[in-house]
């Protein structure tokens, strides 16, 4: 992994359109600004990991198992 | 044309009817078109079904049938690639899933869709609700049966 050290307001940018920006840093918590086109997905990590393993375990499901909402 | 489905067989569609989802969904990153299928118009609980792979569907539902108070707040970055020009033109669906049996609607990550454009994608809402909002609990209706 790339590791770099940036100050406060300073970016750091990938590709030639992705923009990460320090916007704040308070303890143990970093504040980042992201700029980029809007055809590119942004999430926290963790929330698309949890978004990604419930759509695959809701495609596992058959018709039979939603019937009784109709 | 047609499209193959592992669960309502081979059924036939229009170009009109696809959704295009540039970014897939989180999952499902390389399935792209997607069908949204209900069988009737007043039906609770549609399916979003890939047009390229037969076993890849999602049973979805409108939340507000479920969840009377549930309120869509999304990021406007996130709402911006559906390019949407009116709100009349946003459709919101949420996915159904199953957790210990109890039917469940992930509202956490709800589906909006531009009908106009017929444009998709999987977002974030800014509050948070649970990616495992129970809807249905199952074991009450067994109960019930019995």
């Amino acid at each position: 992994m790339l590791v770099l050290s940036r100050h406060r307001d300073e970016s750091i940018i990938i590709g030639d359109n992705i923009v990460v920006t320090i916007v704040d840093v308070r303890g143990d918590k970093v504040r980042l600004g992201i700029e980029a086109p809007t055809e590119i997905p942004v999430h926290r990590q963790e929330i698309y990991e949890a978004i990604k393993r419930e759509n695959q375990r809701s495609a596992q499901l058959n018709t039979a198992d939603v019937d009784e909402l109709q | 044309m047609e499209i193959g489905t592992t669960r309502f067989g081979t059924i036939q569609i229009s170009v009109a009817d696809r959704v295009c989802f540039p970014a897939g969904l989180p999952g499902f990153e390389d399935c792209r078109d997607w069908v949204l299928l209900v069988e009737r118009p007043d039906a609770k609980v549609g399916w979003l079904q890939s047009a390229d792979w037969s076993e890849i569907a999602l049973p979805v539902g409108s939340p507000r049938k479920f969840v009377p108070d549930y309120d869509i707040r999304i990021e406007p970055h996130d709402l911006r690639p559906l390019g949407l020009e009116s709100p009349k033109d946003l459709q919101i669906v949420a996915i159904l899933g199953q957790l210990s049996g109890d039917l469940t609607m992930n509202l956490k990550a709800p589906v909006a869709i531009n009908m106009r454009r017929r444009l998709g994608r999987q977002v974030v809402h800014v509050d948070d609700w649970s990616i495992h909002q129970v809807v249905r609990q199952w074991t009450a209706q067994l109960r019930k049966i019995a």
